[in-house]
C-alpha cells in the first residue's frame, strides 16, 4: 500500500483524485465506447458522484460537480446545464439516502443507484425529446442505464479501497 | 406516522439545503443556477451567446490536451494495424491511382462546362475554397454523434458548411465559435440528408441510424423497388443544406429488419483531419458580361484541350507500355516453342527406346518357349499337324504353348 506524509503535495493531489477523475472522465468522455461493443456505453460520472456524494467525501465540492457538468454539455453537445443539473440531483438524493440509512449496505445502495440512475437518464430523455427537439434511441439510454448499474459495483470496490488508504 | 413525516422532510431539507463545512453552495443552489442556465441558453442574446462561445472554446482545448494519452495510444494501436496491411494496401491503392488519374480527366471537363453554364444561368460563379481541419475531439457519445474542428467563424465557416472526408460528405456544421466548430456527422439521429440514388434516380432522405450506417427513411412505397444493392447514394442538393453531386455511400439491402440502410463511403471514427468547403458567390459584372463570356468559353476551350491532351499522354503512355509488354510477351512466347520442340525430340527418342526394349522382351519370350515348345510345333513326319521352323505360323503356335489352332 502507498503511504504518504501527510501535507506532502502528493498527498494533497491524491485527496483530490475524485475530482480529478470526475473532470478527466468529462473531458475524455471515459465511457469505453471504442470498445465498438454494440451499444455499450457506460456513464462513469454518475457511479462517482453517486458514491461520494454518497460517502460525504469532504474534497468532493459540488460547485466542481456543478461545473463537471457544464463541461461535459460542452464535449457532448447538449444544451448547456442538462447535464449539471443531472449531477447535481445525483448528489441531491445521494444525500437524502445518506440522512435516512443508519447502517448503510451495498446492495441496497447499489438498487437505490439504479432507481436514481434510470429516474435522471428518464428526465434527460424528456427534456431533451419534448423542449430541444432531439432525436433520441432510447435503447441507448436503456442499455447505458444497465451498465452503469452493474459496473457500480466493480467501481464502488476501488472507492473503497481508496477511502480506506487515506483513513489509514 | 406524523413522525415518520417528519422525519422524512428533515431528510429532504437537510439533503437539499443544509451546507456541510466544505461546500461552498448548498444542493438547492445549484439546482436553480441549473435550470437558470438551461432556460439562459434558450435565448440568442449576445451576451449569452458570447458567453457560451467562450466556455466552449476553453472546454475543447481543454478536452484536446486531456486527451492526449488516450488518444496516443489508440493512435499507436491504429498504426501498428495499419503497418501489417501495408504492402497490400499500397499494392491496392496504386491500382485505384491509376484508374482515378483517368477518370479525374473526364470530371475536371465535365466541371469546367458545369461552371461555365451556371455563369451563364445565375449571373454568378460559386468559387469554393476547401480548408484543411484539424479535428480536436471525437468523442463517440453514445446519444449524439458528432466531432470538433479546430477551424472557426476566423476561417469563414458558417453553421451549415459542409464537411468532407477526401471527397465524401462527412456532416455539417451545427455550432460555430471563433476558432473552433462542431461538426453534426451524418451517422447522427438528427442528421437528415436529402439523396439521389442511382440507377433509377430515386429522390430519398438519408437518416442517421445512430450507429455507423445511415436508414432511408422518406421514400414514396412504388419507388422501392427501384433501389439495387450497392446502389450509390449522393446528395440531391434538395433544401440547400447539402451541395448537390456529393458521393455519401452505398445501398445495403442485406439488413435482418428489411430496413434500406446506406454503408457510409468514410469511416467516421477514423477522422483525423477533414475539408471544410466556404463558398463565396461572385457577382459577375453586366457591363463586361459579354466579354466575360467569350473570355469565359476560351478559357474553358483552353481548359479542355489541355485536359485532352493530358488525357492523350496518359493514352500514350499507357500505349507503349502495352507496346512493351507485347514484345516481351513474344520473346516468352519464342522461347516456350523452342523447349516445347526440344521436349518433343526427347519424347519420340524416349518412345523409340520404348518400342525396341518391347521387341526384345517379344523375342526372347520366343525363344524361351521355343525351348520348350518346339517339339510340338515342328513338322518332323510326313502326315503330321507341324509347321515348318520359321514360319509366322510356327512362330505362333510356339507363342500359343504348342496349341496348333484349327
Amino acid at each position: 500500500m502507498i503511504r504518504f506524509q501527510k501535507k506532502n503535495l502528493l498527498y494533497k493531489v491524491y485527496t483530490w483524485l475524485p475530482i480529478l477523475a470526475l473532470f478527466i472522465s468529462v473531458f475524455s468522455e471515459f465511457d469505453l465506447n471504442y470498445l465498438n461493443i454494440d451499444y455499450f456505453s457506460f456513464n462513469f460520472p454518475y457511479i462517482l458522484i453517486f458514491y461520494f456524494a454518497l460517502k460525504a467525501y469532504q474534497k468532493f465540492d459540488y460547485f466542481l460537480v456543478f461545473l463537471a457538468g457544464l463541461f461535459n454539455d460542452a464535449v457532448v453537445g447538449l444544451p448547456l446545464g442538462i447535464s449539471s443539473l443531472s449531477y447535481i440531483l445525483i448528489c441531491i438524493f445521494a444525500t437524502y439516502l445518506r440522512n435516512i440509512t443508519l447502517s448503510p449496505n451495498l446492495i441496497k445502495d447499489w438498487f437505490y443507484f439504479l432507481f436514481i440512475i434510470s429516474l435522471i437518464n428518464s428526465i434527460n430523455f424528456s427534456v431533451l425529446f419534448l423542449f430541444f427537439s432531439y432525436e433520441l434511441d432510447i435503447t441507448l439510454f436503456i442499455v447505458n442505464n444497465f451498465f452503469t448499474f452493474l459496473f457500480y459495483i466493480i467501481f464502488s470496490i476501488f472507492f473503497k479501497r481508496y477511502l480506506k488508504s487515506l483513513d489509514d | 406516522m406524523a413522525e415518520s413525516r417528519d422525519d422524512f422532510i428533515i431528510a429532504i431539507r437537510s439533503a437539499f439545503l443544509k451546507k456541510s463545512t466544505k461546500q461552498k453552495f448548498s444542493l438547492l443552489t445549484l439546482v436553480f443556477f441549473s435550470i437558470f442556465i438551461i432556460v439562459l441558453s434558450n435565448f440568442n442574446f449576445k451576451a449569452i451567446t458570447v458567453t457560451k462561445s467562450v466556455i466552449k472554446e476553453i472546454v475543447y482545448r481543454s478536452s484536446f490536451i486531456v486527451s492526449i494519452p488516450e488518444n496516443f495510444i489508440k493512435s499507436s494501436y491504429l498504426n501498428l494495424t495499419e503497418y501489417t496491411n501495408f504492402y497490400k494496401e499500397f499494392k491496392t491503392t496504386k491500382e485505384e491511382l491509376d484508374q482515378l488519374k483517368s477518370e479525374n480527366i473526364s470530371t475536371k471537363i465535365i466541371k469546367s462546362e458545369n461552371d461555365e453554364l451556371k455563369s451563364l444561368i445565375d449571373g454568378y460563379t460559386i468559387t469554393s475554397n476547401k480548408i484543411l481541419a484539424k479535428v480536436i475531439v471525437d468523442h463517440k457519445s453514445p446519444f449524439l454523434k458528432s466531432i470538433i474542428i479546430n477551424k472557426g467563424s476566423k476561417e469563414k465557416i458558417k453553421i451549415g458548411t459542409n464537411i468532407y472526408d477526401r471527397s465524401y460528405l462527412v456532416g455539417r456544421v451545427i455550432e460555430v465559435n471563433y476558432t473552433n466548430s462542431r461538426v453534426l456527422l451524418l451517422t447522427d439521429l438528427n442528421s437528415n440528408i436529402p439523396v439521389s440514388i442511382t440507377p433509377g434516380n430515386v429522390q430519398a432522405i438519408i437518416v442517421g441510424n445512430g450507429d455507423k450506417k445511415g436508414e432511408i427513411r422518406y421514400i414514396k412505397n412504388d419507388l422501392i423497388n427501384k433501389i439495387d444493392d450497392k446502389g450509390i447514394a449522393y446528395t440531391s442538393g434538395t433544401g440547400s443544406i447539402f451541395k448537390s453531386g456529393i458521393p455519401v455511400g452505398t445501398v445495403d439491402l442485406k439488413d435482418e429488419n428489411e430496413k434500406i440502410l446506406i454503408n457510409f463511403y468514410s469511416d467516421f471514427t477514423q477522422l483525423k483531419y477533414v475539408f471544410a468547403e466556404i463558398d463565396e458567390l461572385v457577382p459577375t459584372s453586366v457591363k463586361t458580361k459579354e466579354d466575360d463570356q467569350t473570355k469565359v468559353s476560351s478559357d474553358t476551350e483552353q481548359i479542355k484541350l489541355n485536359l485532352i491532351s493530358d488525357e492523350l499522354q496518359i493514352l500514350e503512355e499507357s500505349n507503349t507500355k502495352f507496346l512493351e509488354e507485347n514484345k516481351e510477351l513474344n520473346s516468352l512466347t519464342n522461347e516456350l516453342n523452342k523447349q516445347i520442340e526440344i521436349l518433343k525430340k526427347e519424347n519420340d527418342f524416349q518412345k523409340n527406346l520404348i518400342q525396341q526394349y518391347n521387341l526384345d522382351q517379344e523375342e526372347l519370350e520366343f525363344l524361351r518357349l521355343n525351348l520348350i515348345y518346339s517339339s510340338k510345333c515342328q513338322s518332323k513326319k510326313l502326315f503330321s499337324t507341324g509347321f515348318k521352323v520359321g514360319t509366322p505360323e510356327y512362330k505362333e503356335c510356339i507363342m500359343r504353348k504348342g496349341k496348333i489352332s484349327d
